[in-house]
């Protein structure tokens, strides 16, 4: 509507800003348990005297400087790029929304990766005093940049009563810290400190499985023990605060995670529970591992085991974003922005009552007096006529109704690769696939799309134009164009009131 | 004279419960022995812990099957048990994704184990047997795989048990009598899936224990072999971990990582269920055989093309039966690392069916 559509062929949207953020997530955490690794391990070599421990902080440093200040960095920018692309609507919000939480990031941000570098050129260079300074400064930074961040991601899965009670008037600002510290502030910091100081203690571990622990035993084994502990916390607290989060989200939402128990049916959605399995699985597993493998045999620990842990690590990491994520479906802003960018409240009754297309700033002026025309000119009520597939009037039913699925379903969709709507609608005529539309359409209680998917909306007609375009995808392969319009009338009725979003 | 144990060694035991069971039990003596054992560590360790990965895949198998019995009905009501199991019952898709996973993963875990014991010259003398009883295991795993696959009686299963019955079919005199003595008559029906329900829950885990505990009892008494590079070092070189605790916490710590990764393939492809199986409807396209069969249903396949009809058949079981033989017998060609041409001629001949393997699955696959 407001913003252009952008559309990624079989990978989808969702996916470009996925893959960058299992990447950059797992570095930014890093970046910051590892900002409070550093100076904590620095301190407890100079005061037990532990010169020999100087070395490996220094080449883990060097390796913390390189991944966070380089491809986190890079990765964190690609996300903000892919994101303001993906939901141009839902940044917006926030940005409208946080942008002086955002300036109070930024300045945080520039003084972590400030001090990242100053302390990695400065080992040897200044005294130990100066140095340890300079580690605590960079460690408070980077976790103060989480202490933002978190605050901007945990409100758009809970942005809170307050915040909801001014939503689209224009004073959402006003409730700045009420979103801010919105229900799930608090469980969702303490998850992820909890995961900075695991990541911190598995990296750390990465760069101590290279110390030959023939040649050096005690050195290596006196490393890794310490950095094993790092794990202790997440191990004994994540429960809690998982528990915690989970009590917290909206009883909708939790019912997503739920439906999962029971079944793999309803489509990608049961994907929220395993997700989240795998995350409990992975992260007990990484406890016992690094247990029995760095622990107990300190000495073998190799390059190999500390990869494996990492793996695994990196993998329940990656399942709880996606787990955190998929949880906030169908809204991008928990109650009141859809995932498609549209808002719960006013966009959909005036959507419906006045069209999509009609409110688009993308579609050419002639294009909706077109439109306009062509629809004029039916008898209200029979909404989609018999036509010549190769009329005006059919071609421009196929046109509406590819924009209406480009600019409502693309974000989660796509044609034939992930989530793919041709063959999600395999198998299922025109009158079928109109079903399915009516049932988007109208929004009842009862549909079980209402608990991930957004209702369709537009007018009448404009959602007639979704069935015509949608049979030309899956029943006409090879002849797009037209000739769907040959096939039966769906005729599609409106929502009725109570059928609609509250 | 034996040795004495540690209770008539009266040695200090641990206090508390532990203490106490020890007493009558002699624990002791247990860990006295894992702790005096030895791993030898060297560059190809990693290689050692695929037996035990194999053997927890195995642990795995049976409990998952044990809870999937408390619902599954084999029979007629196959199909809507294993249909409950996946789609209604809490966790049920997670147990029968469970169980599937680690089937493939046992397959897998048995073919890395067999070839490393190959490549590794484990089979030398005095392991033998140890080579034979394994032998015995993964053909005991396969055919634990071909009669689990017909149990949900989807249309997936139903056709796939069909094709895959055609290899037996195949053998000379004995061949249709075999397949129709295992599917009781003369197509699948419910029938088979009682009789492969039997094979798979009673029949083929009391043979495999069996045979499991031989291999257990031959690996602990022959220890681990060294590889013949590591064999060439003088003594003084070579290094080796006590198996208890060192070896065994690092098993535990593979056990593990196993574990997580059928979790995170079970949860992130759990097992699907297709439509009922149709026996009067035609097969679905592309219907073929899992993939530790593929590489036989595409030899059979090839020769099928190349001689039409019953020599084609003969010349594939020929191939399978001569390549069978020479496997299982070479122990007793490539003896010791005296006889160099023998060990060179044996590991090319395992590159040989390493390569042939990889090759022919993904030329099946291709080719489907």
């Amino acid at each position: 509507m407001n913003y252009p559509v952008w559309v990624v062929p079989l990978l989808g949207t969702g996916w470009v800003v996925g893959l960058i953020a299992i990447t950059h997530v797992p570095l930014s955490h890093f970046a910051v348990g590892g900002g409070l690794f550093l100076p904590w391990a620095e301190r407890k070599a100079l005061r037990e005297g532990r010169r020999d421990w100087m070395p490996m902080l220094k080449a883990h440093s060097k390796f913390f400087l390189i991944l966070t200040g380089v491809f986190g960095v890079a990765t964190g920018v690609g996300i903000w790029f892919a994101i303001g692309l993906a939901s141009p609507e839902g940044t917006s919000t926030l940005i409208h929304n946080f942008v002086f939480g955002w300036a109070i990031e930024w300045t945080f941000f520039l003084v972590e990766l400030t001090t990242a570098a100053v302390y990695y050129y400065t080992w040897d260079r200044v005294s130990d005093e100066l140095h340890m300074k300079i580690g605590w400064l960079y460690a408070a930074s980077s976790i103060l940049t989480l202490v933002i961040i978190n605050g901007i991601l945990s409100f758009m899965l809970t942005p809170g009563a307050a915040w909801l009670s001014v939503a689209g008037t224009g004073n959402e600002a006003s409730k700045f810290w009420y979103a801010f510290f919105n229900p799930t502030y608090w469980p969702s910091l303490g998850l992820r400190v909890l995961i900075c100081g695991s990541l911190a203690g598995i990296w750390a571990l990465v760069t101590a499985s290279r110390i030959d622990g023939y040649e050096q035993p005690e050195l290596k084994a006196s490393v890794i023990r310490w950095s094993s502990r790092w794990l202790i916390p997440a191990f004994m607290l994540m429960p809690v605060f998982f528990a915690w989060y989970i009590h917290q989200v909206p009883v909708e939402q939790r019912g997503l995670l739920v439906m999962g128990i029971s079944t793999i049916g309803q489509g990608v959605f049961t994907q929220v529970t395993r997700s989240a399995l795998i995350t409990v699985m992975s992260s007990a597993t990484i406890a016992a591992v690094v247990y029995f493998l760095a622990y107990r045999n300190p000495r073998d620990f190799g390059l190999g085991h500390a990869v494996a842990v990492l793996a695994m690590a990196v993998a329940a990491t990656g399942f709880t974003e996606q787990a955190r994520e998929m949880l906030r479906k169908p809204y991008v802003i928990g109650q009141h922005m859809f995932s498609n960018g549209i808002r719960k409240t006013p966009d959909v009754e005036r959507l419906n009552r006045e069209g999509y297309l009609t409110n688009s700033v993308w579609v050419r002026p002639e294009e909706k007096e077109l439109w306009a025309k062509l629809d004029a000119a039916r008898v209200p009520g029979a909404v989609v006529p018999a036509a010549d597939p190769g009329s005006q009037d059919a071609q421009a039913r196929l046109t509406r109704g590819e924009l209406m699925v480009r600019g409502q379903c693309f974000a989660c969709h796509t044609l034939d690769g992930y989530r793919p709507l041709r063959r999600l609608l395999a198998g299922r005529d025109r009158e079928a696939i109109g079903n399915t539309v009516k049932m988007l359409y109208q929004y009842e209680e009862s549909s079980p799309y209402r608990k991930y998917m957004p209702p369709l909306v537009g007018t009448e007609a404009e959602v007639a134009c979704v069935v015509d375009y949608l049979d030309s995808l899956v029943n006409v392969p090879g002849a797009k164009k037209g000739a769907a319009l040959a096939a039966a009338p769906t005729p599609v009725s409106a929502p009725s009131a109570g059928g609609k979003t509250k | 004279m034996g040795k004495s144990t540690s209770l008539e060694r009266n040695v200090k035991r641990a206090p508390g419960v532990y203490g106490w069971i020890d007493e009558r039990l002699d624990l002791t003596a247990i860990t006295e022995f894992a702790c005096a054992k030895e791993v030898p560590e060297h560059k190809h360790s990693f290689w050692y812990y695929w037996g035990g990965i194999s053997l927890f895949l195995f642990l795995t198998q049976l409990v998952s099957g044990v809870l999937l019995l408390l619902y599954f009905r084999p029979g007629a009501d196959s199909y809507d048990s294993v249909r409950q199991i996946t789609y209604d019952i809490d966790f049920g898709w997670l147990i029968r994704s469970a169980h599937s996973w680690s089937a493939n993963l046992m397959v897998l875990a048995i073919f890395i184990h067999m070839f490393s014991v190959f490549f590794m010259k484990a089979y030398r003398k005095p392991r033998e047997f140890g080579w034979w009883s394994g032998l015995v295991l993964a053909g005991l795993t396969l055919v634990f795989g071909f009669s689990g696959y017909l149990l949900p009686m989807d249309d997936l299963a139903f056709f796939a048990t069909k094709v895959g019955l055609e290899i037996p079919r195949t053998i000379p005199v004995v061949g249709p009598f075999l397949v129709s003595l295992i599917q009781g008559g003369d197509s699948v029906s419910d029938v088979t899936i009682q009789r492969f329900f039997a094979l798979h829950v009673v029949v083929l885990p009391l043979i495999f224990i069996g045979v499991l505990a031989f291999h257990l009892w031959l690996v602990q008494k022959h220890g681990n072999a060294l590889p013949p590079d590591e064999e060439l070092k003088p003594e003084s070189e070579r290094r080796s971990i006590p198996f208890f605790p060192n070896f065994f916490t690092k098993d535990l710590a593979m056990w593990l990582i196993t574990l997580n990764v059928l979790a995170v393939l079970a949860s992130l492809y759990p097992w699907q269920l297709g439509p009922q199986a149709e026996p009067a409807s035609p097969a679905p396209d592309g219907i073929h055989p899992e993939w530790y069969f593929m590489s036989q249903f595409q030899v059979l396949k090839v020769f099928g093309k190349l001689m039409p009809g019953a020599l084609g058949e003969a010349a594939g079981i020929i191939v399978f039966t001569v390549a069978g033989v020479m496997w299982t017998l070479i122990p007793l060609y490539d003896k010791d690392s005296a006889r160099a041409v023998q060990a060179r001629r044996a590991t090319w001949f395992g590159l040989v069916v390493l390569g042939a393997f990889i090759a022919l699955t993904i030329w099946g696959y291709a080719d489907i």
